[in-house]
C-alpha cells in the first residue's frame, strides 16, 4: 500500500527570511520604483491625452470642468493594488474563520500562511485613506467640486441623490472601520494562535472560532458594502446588486491562489514537509472550483445586464468593451481567459493538481487574471481613456508584490511553519484523499 | 464476469482494518488476491489488492465535451441558421442567451453517460446474478477470495496464511 | 490509517455495530407497514385525492378558476413552483457538496434528503404543467420544430432554460440517488426471505456485490456525479431566480437575484429536511443515527444560509435607493410599506429574524424549537416568492391597472394537490428504500462513533436465525 504510509514528519519548522531573499525583494521593490519613475516621465511629457478623454464616450467623466493630468493614473493605479492586495490580504482571515467555524481538519498543517497574509493590511490602508482624504477627487466622480450642489454647474442630481451614503466624512469613517475591524480581529485570532503554539489546551481554538465566526458577521456585511466603496462607486451613476458578491468572489480565488502559490513554493523549498499530495490536491480543487464559482457571478452579472439591456445599467460594459477607443476590450478578455477557460482546463485532471508547476501555472494564471479584473473595473472610470499597460503599471504591480511577500515572510518568520497545538493538526498530517 | 470450474479459498474477516492489514501481508507472500468484498467502500483497498487505478475520468471530460458540441451545435442550428429571428433586439445568434442550456445538456450528458460508464465497467445490470462468495459481505463481513488457478502456492499454504492474518473463517467455494 | 480528531463530536451513538446499521435500517422495510403508517399514508391520499379533484377542474375548466386578472398574471402557481424547486435543492446539496467537503454527518440524512429533493422537484413540475393551461401540449417545450414545422423553441427565453435546468436536475438527481441506492438494495437483496422482494430487489440492486474494484469506481463516480451536482444546483436556482430577473420590471431585475435565490433555496430545503427527519427519526427510532449533531449542523447551515439571504434583502433595498432610479425605488417602497406590507413583514420575521434564534445553542439542539423554526422558515421562504411576485406585478405602470390578488379554492387546492402528493411519494419511499445510506454509515462508523463496540462488525441476523443462543456482544 506504500503510498498511504506517512513517514513521521516533524512538525517543528521555523522558517528563514534569508538575506538573499530579502536582498531579492529590495531588488524588486527597486525596480518597480524605477518602472513607475521611468512610466511616470513618458506619461508626463507625453501628457496631453485631454483631447481623447473628450471623444471617449465615458458617460461618467463628461463633467468638462474637470481636465486630466497624468498623476491621475499614478493614483488610479496605487488605488487599484491597493484594492487588490488588501482583498488578498483579508482573504487569508476570511479562510481561517471558515475554517474554524466549518471544524476543517485538512488545513491545519498550512493555517500559518493563510494567517500571515492580512499582515499587510496596514499598508493598503493607509494609502487608500491618505488617497481617499487628498485624491478622492481624481478616483471619485462622486467627490469632484460642486457635483452634489444644485448652483453649481458641476450638478449631477442622480448623485446628489446618493449624498446621505456617498460623502466624504462617511466615508472617511467606513474606511477606517473596515480595515479596523478586520486588522483587530485578525490580531486577535493572530494572537491566539501564537500562544496556543506556546501552552496549548483547547482555550485558544474555541475563541478562535468565536472570533473567527465574528469576523464573519463583520466580513458578510462590509465585504459587500467595502466592494461598493472602493469600486463600484467610481462608477457613480452605475451599480448593480451583484457587485459586492462579485468582488468577494474575485478576491476569494485570488486569497486561494496566493495561498497555493506560497505552500507550493515553500514546499519547494524544503518547508512545510508535512504538507502531502493531498492537500496540494484539496488547495487545488479550491482553486478550481472558486474560479467556477467566480465565473458564475461574474457571468450572471453580466447576462441579466446584457439581456434587460437598460442603458443606465448596459453602460458599464459599453464602455468596457468598446468605449475609450477599445483599449478595455483586451483585458476583459483576458479577464475571462486567465480566470476561468486556463484554470478550468489545466486544473481539471487530478493529476494536474498534485502537480507543484501545473499548480503554481493555474495560480498565477488566476492572480494575473483578478489583477486584470480589478482593472477592467477600476481604470476605465478613474483614466478613461488615458489608460494603459506600460511601465507605471508594471512597476507598481512588481512594488505591491514585493511588498506583500516582504510582509508574508516576516510574519512567517514569527511563529513556527506548523501550528504544533492545533487541536485538528494530527488529523491534517495524515490527510489521505488518494 | 464469473470464471467457471474454478476453485477459491474465502477467508472471512471481521474488521476493515484487519482485513486490509491481511490484504498487504498476504500480497507480500507473493499471492495474488482475486477480490476483496466489503459491505462499504474501504481507503485504498484497491490500491492494496493491486488493481490498476480507474481511469473512467477521461470518459467524463469526453461526454462533456460531447454535450457541449450538441448543445452548440442545436443552439446555432435552430436560432441562428434554421430559423434566424430577432428576438428583444439582439442578434440572431447571441451566445449569451444559450450558455444556460449548454451548461445544463453538457452536464446531462456528462451524467448520463458516467452513470452507464459505471455500470457497464462493472458488469451491473438489471439481470446480473450476483457473483456472492458469501452474502454477508453486504451486511457486516469483509470477505477474501483467492483464485487457486492463478497462484503458485499450494490451497494449505494459502489457507494458513489467510489464517494467520486474522481471518475469522476460511472455506474453499467451486464456481 | 484515519485520524479523527478529539475536538470533533460523535456522529452516531448507541455503539452500533455494522450489523446493527443494517438492521436497524432494513427492519422498516422488511416488516409489515406500522400502524403510524398506515393512517399517515390514508391521510396523504386523501389530501392528494381533493388536490387531484381540483386539479382535474383547473384543466377541464382552464386557468380562469384561479385568482389572476390582467394585472397580476402569475401568482400562486409560479410562487409554488420556485417555492417547491427551492426546497428540492437541499438534497442533492446535501450529497454533493457535503460529500465535496467531506462532512461526514451527510451519511445519515443523505439518502431521505435526495429522496425529499426528487419528490419536490416533481412537485415543482407539476405547476409547470399546470400552469400550461393545456398539459398534452407540454411537448411544444422541448426543442422540437414548433408543432413540427420549422419554428423552434426560443433559447432566448429563460422558459426554456428552465425547461432545461428543471429536467436535467431531476434526472441527474434520479441518478445520483440511485447510484447511492444500489449498495443498499443489494444489502436487502441479500437478507430478503421471499421470492418476490428477492426479485425485485435483486432487480433494482443490478448485480451489486460490494467488491473492492466496484467500490472504488463507485467512490470515483459518486465524486464526479457530486462534482457535477455541484454546479447544476446553483443553476438551477440561478435559472429559475432568471425567469423573474432578465425582465424589466421593478423589483424583478436586479443582478444579485441568482445567487440569492440559490442561497433561499438551499434554507428552504434544509428547513424541509429538518421537518422530515425529526418525525423519521422518532417514527423509526433512528436518535442514534440522527443525531443532535446532525439536527446542529443543518441548523447552523439554515442560519448561515438564511443571513446570506437578509444580507441579499438589504442589498437589494440599498441598491433601489442607490441607483436613484424612482421606479426600483417605489417597488422596494411598496413591499415594504404598500398594501402586502403584512406578506413582507412575515417575509422578514420568518426569514431573517427567526433563524437567528439560533445563535443560541440550546434552542439549536433543541428537536421542538428546530421542527418549529424549520416551519416558520417555510412559511417565510413562501412568502418570499409571493412578495417577489405580487407586489411586483400588482403596481402595473398605468395606476388604473393597479390591482389586489385574492386566491380562489383552486388556487388553494392546487397547492395542496402538491402537499399530497408530496407525502404520499414521500411515505412510498419510506417505506420500501432504507431511509438511511446504510453503507455510508458503516463507513463512517468507526471514526465517528461515540463508542465502538468489543467487536465493530457485530452479529448478523442469519447468525442470530441458526443460533438463537448467541447473544450479541456485549460492550
Amino acid at each position: 500500500m506504500g503510498a498511504h504510509h506517512h513517514e513521521v514528519v516533524s512538525v517543528e519548522e521555523q522558517f528563514e527570511f534569508t538575506a538573499e531573499s530579502k536582498r531579492n525583494l529590495l531588488i524588486g521593490m527597486g525596480v518597480g520604483i524605477a518602472l513607475v519613475l521611468l512610466g511616470s516621465y513618458l506619461l508626463s511629457q507625453g501628457g496631453g491625452h485631454d483631447a481623447h478623454a473628450a471623444a471617449g464616450h465615458g458617460a461618467e467623466h463628461d463633467h468638462g470642468a474637470h481636465g486630466y493630468h497624468w498623476t491621475q493614473r499614478i493614483i488610479a493605479n496605487l488605488w487599484l493594488n491597493s484594492v487588490y492586495f488588501a482583498g488578498i490580504s483579508i482573504i487569508g482571515m476570511f479562510f481561517i474563520s471558515y475554517n474554524y467555524l466549518a471544524q476543517a481538519g485538512w488545513s491545519a498543517v498550512f493555517k500559518r500562511i493563510p494567517e500571515a497574509m492580512p499582515a499587510f493590511l496596514p499598508i493598503p490602508a493607509i494609502i487608500m485613506i491618505v488617497l481617499a482624504v487628498f485624491f478622492g477627487d481624481k478616483i471619485y466622480h462622486w467627490m469632484h467640486e460642486g457635483i452634489m450642489d444644485p448652483a453649481s454647474a458641476n450638478y449631477d442630481a442622480i448623485i446628489a441623490g446618493k449624498q446621505g451614503f456617498l460623502n466624504k466624512p462617511f466615508y472617511i469613517i467606513r474606511l477606517l472601520l473596515y480595515f479596523g475591524l478586520w486588522y483587530v480581529l485578525w490580531r486577535i485570532v493572530r494572537n491566539l494562535s501564537l500562544r496556543e503554539d506556546e501552552i496549548g489546551g483547547l482555550d485558544g481554538y474555541e475563541k478562535s472560532i468565536k472570533y473567527g465566526t465574528a469576523f464573519l458577521v463583520v466580513f458578510a456585511v462590509t465585504s459587500s458594502t467595502s466592494a461598493w466603496d472602493f469600486v463600484m462607486s467610481i462608477d457613480t451613476h452605475w451599480f448593480s446588486t451583484m457587485f459586492g458578491w462579485y468582488t468577494l468572489a474575485s478576491w476569494h480565488v485570488a486569497g486561494l491562489a496566493t495561498m497555493t502559490l506560497t505552500i507550493v513554493t515553500l514546499k519547494e523549498r524544503g518547508y512545510l514537509k508535512a504538507v502531502n499530495e493531498s492537500h496540494l490536491h484539496d488547495l487545488g480543487k479550491f482553486c478550481f472550483a472558486f474560479s467556477i464559482f467566480w465565473t458564475y457571478v461574474w457571468f450572471a452579472q453580466f447576462l441579466l445586464i446584457y439581456y434587460a439591456n437598460l442603458p443606465e445599467e448596459a453602460i458599464y460594459y459599453r464602455e468596457r468593451f468598446s468605449g475609450y477607443g477599445g483599449i478595455y476590450k483586451a483585458p476583459f478578455f483576458i479577464n475571462i481567459l486567465l480566470n476561468f477557460v486556463a484554470p478550468f482546463l489545466v486544473l481539471m485532471t487530478r493529476d494536474s493538481k498534485r502537480t507543484s508547476v501545473i499548480l503554481k501555472l493555474a495560480c498565477w494564471s488566476i492572480l494575473v487574471g483578478h489583477y486584470f479584473d480589478f482593472y477592467t473595473n477600476i481604470m476605465p472610470g478613474t483614466v478613461g481613456a488615458n489608460g494603459g499597460f506600460g511601465a507605471v503599471e508594471f512597476g507598481f504591480v512588481l512594488l505591491f508584490a514585493c511588498a506583500f511577500i516582504w510582509s508574508v515572510s516576516s510574519q512567517l518568520t514569527k511563529a513556527n511553519l506548523i501550528p504544533r497545538n492545533h487541536p485538528m493538526l494530527e488529523e491534517s498530517l495524515h490527510h489521505d484523499i488518494a | 464476469m464469473a470464471e467457471i470450474n474454478k476453485k477459491f479459498l474465502v477467508g472471512v474477516y471481521d474488521d476493515e482494518d484487519i482485513a486490509l492489514a491481511a490484504v498487504n501481508k498476504i500480497k507480500s507472500a507473493g499471492v495474488k488476491i482475486y477480490e476483496v468484498y466489503s459491505p462499504f467502500a474501504i481507503h485504498g483497498m484497491d490500491t492494496a489488492i493491486g488493481h490498476p487505478r480507474s481511469r473512467i475520468g477521461i470518459a467524463a471530460f469526453c461526454f462533456g465535451v460531447v454535450g457541449f458540441l450538441c448543445a452548440l451545435t442545436l443552439t446555432t442550428w435552430t436560432m441562428g441558421i434554421d430559423w434566424p429571428m430577432v428576438i428583444g433586439g439582439k442578434d440572431p445568434l447571441s451566445y449569451p442567451n444559450y450558455v444556460p442550456a449548454m451548461f445544463e445538456l453538457t452536464v446531462l450528458f456528462t451524467a448520463f453517460g458516467m452513470t452507464f460508464t459505471f455500470f457497464i465497467s462493472n458488469g451491473l445490470g438489471p439481470t446480473v446474478k450476483p457473483l456472492l462468495f458469501d452474502p454477508r459481505c453486504t451486511d457486516n463481513k469483509f470477505i477474501m477470495a483467492i483464485d487457486l488457478s492463478k497462484n503458485k502456492l499450494s490451497e494449505t499454504e494459502i489457507e494458513s496464511l489467510i489464517k494467520a492474518s486474522g481471518a475469522e473463517e476460511v472455506s474453499v467455494k467451486q464456481l | 490509517m484515519h485520524v479523527t480528531s478529539p475536538v470533533r463530536t460523535p456522529l452516531v451513538t448507541g455503539g452500533k455495530t455494522y450489523a446493527d446499521v443494517t438492521e436497524d435500517i432494513c427492519k422498516q422495510v422488511e416488516g409489515k407497514p406500522t400502524k403510524e403508517w398506515k393512517v399517515a399514508f390514508v391521510i396523504s391520499l386523501a389530501v392528494l385525492a381533493y388536490g387531484t379533484v381540483c386539479l382535474f377542474w383547473t384543466w377541464w375548466e382552464g386557468l380562469g378558476v384561479w385568482g389572476l386578472n390582467k394585472t397580476v398574471g402569475w401568482a400562486w402557481d409560479i410562487t409554488n413552483f420556485v417555492w417547491w424547486v427551492g426546497i428540492g435543492h437541499a438534497g442533492t446539496l446535501i450529497s454533493a457538496i457535503l460529500l465535496l467537503f467531506r462532512q461526514k454527518w451527510r451519511t445519515s440524512i443523505n439518502r431521505a434528503a435526495e429522496a425529499m429533493t426528487i419528490f419536490a422537484v416533481l412537485c415543482a413540475a407539476s405547476f409547470i404543467l399546470m400552469h400550461m393551461g393545456r398539459p398534452w401540449l407540454a411537448y411544444w417545450a422541448l426543442p422540437l420544430p414548433n408543432t413540427f414545422g420549422s419554428l423552434w423553441v426560443n433559447f432566448n427565453s429563460p422558459l426554456v432554460w428552465d425547461v432545461f435546468a428543471i429536467s436535467t436536475y431531476f434526472s441527474v438527481s434520479c441518478l445520483f440517488w440511485y447510484v447511492g441506492l444500489v449498495p443498499d438494495l443489494a444489502t436487502i437483496r441479500d437478507r430478503a426471505q421471499n421470492k418476490v422482494s428477492k426479485y425485485i430487489y435483486g432487480v433494482l440492486s443490478l448485480g451489486w456485490n460490494g467488491s473492492a474494484r466496484t467500490w472504488s469506481r463507485y467512490e470515483y463516480i459518486s465524486l464526479i456525479l457530486a462534482g457535477l451536482s455541484t454546479p447544476l444546483v446553483l443553476s438551477v436556482h440561478t435559472i429559475v431566480s432568471m425567469d423573474f430577473a432578465t425582465s424589466v420590471i421593478p423589483g424583478w431585475h436586479t443582478t444579485i437575484f441568482p445567487p440569492y435565490f440559490v442561497a433561499g433555496a438551499i434554507f428552504s430545503g434544509f428547513a424541509m429536511v429538518q421537518n422530515l427527519m425529526l418525525v423519521t427519526r422518532v417514527v423509526y427510532k433512528l436518535e442514534d443515527y440522527i443525531t443532535f449533531e446532525h439536527i446542529e449542523s443543518m441548523n447552523k447551515i439554515i442560519t448561515l444560509t438564511g443571513s446570506i439571504v437578509g444580507v441579499a434583502y438589504l442589498t437589494e433595498f440599498f441598491i433601489a435607493w442607490y441607483s436613484g432610479v424612482e421606479y426600483e425605488s417605489y417597488a422596494f417602497y411598496n413591499r415594504m410599506a404598500g398594501p402586502y406590507w403584512w406578506a413582507y413583514w412575515a417575509m422578514m420575521t420568518c426569514n431573517v429574524i427567526s433563524p437567528q434564534l439560533f445563535w443560541s445553542r440550546k434552542i439549536r439542539r433543541s428537536v421542538k424549537w428546530t421542527f418549529f423554526i424549520s416551519v416558520i422558515v417555510n412559511i417565510g421562504m413562501w412568502f418570499e416568492r409571493f412578495v417577489i411576485i405580487v407586489t411586483s406585478l400588482h403596481r402595473d405602470y398605468i395606476p388604473s391597472s393597479w390591482a389586489m390578488f385574492s386566491p380562489t379554492m383552486f388556487d388553494i387546492g392546487d397547492y395542496i394537490f402538491s402537499f399530497g402528493f408530496f407525502f404520499t411519494c414521500f411515505f412510498l419511499f419510506s417505506k420500501y428504500l432504507p431511509v438511511i445510506n446504510m453503507a455510508e454509515v458503516k463507513g463512517v462508523i468507526k471514526s465517528t462513533s461515540e463508542k465502538l463496540p468489543l467487536k465493530v462488525s457485530g452479529v448478523s441476523k442469519a447468525e442470530r436465525l441458526a443460533s438463537p443462543a448467541y447473544k450479541k456482544d456485549a460492550e
